[in-house]
C-alpha cells in the first residue's frame, strides 16, 4: 500500500480524487502527464485498495477508499463510549455523598 | 493495535468511598449495571444485567485501596463476556490524591492481548468457564 504513494505523482493523484473523484480524462487535464501515464497511476492505487472504480458511462470515474472501520477501532470506540456514560455516572454516584460515613 | 481503551478521572471523594463505588452492588447498581452480583474474591463469579442484556464473568483481583497519598493503589480487575463474545478484563484502579479526593483509572481490554501476555488461548464462552482457572492458580 506504501508502494503506491511512493511516487509524487501519485500522491498528487490521490490529492485531487480526495477532493472531487475524478475521472483519468479530467485528471490528465490537471496534470503534466498523458492521460495514458494517469490510468497506469490509477491502476496502481487502485490495485493497493487506495481508490475504488465506479463506472460513469465511456469514462471510469474514481474515488477514494473510505477508511475501513476496523473492527478493533469499531470495538474501542464502542467500549470507549460506554465507559465515558458508565464513569459519568460514577462520578454523580460518588458527588451524591458518602456511602458508609454518611 | 492494541484493542485496549483507557480513563482516567479525579473523583472528589476518598479512595475509600470510591472503593465502595465499585464495589457494593448497590452502588453499582447506579452506575454500571441495572442489576449486579459480584463476588469478591479471586475466582468468584460476575454477573451484569444491563436492561435485556446480560453479562457473567469473574473475578480476578480485589484489593483494597490505601487511605494516605503514596500508599497501595487498589485494584479491582474483573472479566465479562456478553453472550458468546469473547470476554474482556476490566482493571479499576484507585489512587488516593493529596487534596484528599481519588483518582480512578479504567482500562478495559480484549481477550487476544491480554491472553497473548499470559500466553493462554481463551475465547468465546469458555472464556468463563476457563478465567477461575486461571487466576485460582
Amino acid at each position: 500500500m506504501f508502494g503506491a504513494l511512493a511516487d509524487a505523482t501519485r500522491r498528487r493523484l490521490l490529492t485531487e480524487i480526495s477532493a472531487q473523484p475524478s475521472t483519468a480524462t479530467e485528471l490528465a487535464g490537471e496534470l503534466p502527464i498523458s492521460r495514458q501515464a494517469v490510468v497506469k497511476h490509477l491502476s496502481a492505487l487502485a490495485d493497493a485498495g487506495l481508490l475504488e472504480r465506479e463506472r460513469a458511462g465511456r469514462e471510469v470515474r474514481y474515488h477514494v477508499t473510505p477508511a475501513p472501520l476496523s473492527d478493533a477501532v469499531s470495538w474501542m470506540a464502542d467500549v470507549g463510549s460506554q465507559w465515558d456514560d458508565r464513569l459519568a455516572a460514577l462520578s454523580r454516584t460518588v458527588s451524591r455523598g458518602r456511602p458508609r460515613s454518611a | 493495535m492494541t484493542d485496549r481503551i483507557a480513563r482516567e478521572l479525579s473523583l472528589p471523594a476518598p479512595p475509600a468511598d470510591v472503593w465502595d463505588a465499585v464495589t457494593d452492588p448497590d452502588l453499582l447498581q447506579q452506575w454500571l449495571a441495572d442489576e449486579v452480583i459480584l463476588d469478591l474474591r479471586p475466582g468468584g463469579d460476575a454477573w451484569f444485567r444491563v436492561g435485556e442484556d446480560t453479562r457473567s464473568g469473574w473475578v480476578e483481583e480485589v484489593s483494597p485501596p490505601g487511605g494516605e497519598p503514596g500508599s497501595v493503589e487498589g485494584r479491582l480487575v474483573f472479566w465479562w463476556a456478553e453472550g458468546d463474545e469473547p470476554a474482556s478484563r476490566v482493571e479499576l484502579a484507585i489512587a488516593p490524591l493529596e487534596d484528599g479526593g481519588t483518582r480512578l483509572r479504567v482500562s478495559e481490554a480484549r481477550p487476544l492481548d491480554v491472553l497473548d501476555l499470559v500466553g493462554i488461548p481463551l475465547s468465546g464462552a469458555g472464556g468463563s468457564r476457563l478465567g477461575p482457572a486461571l487466576v485460582a492458580a
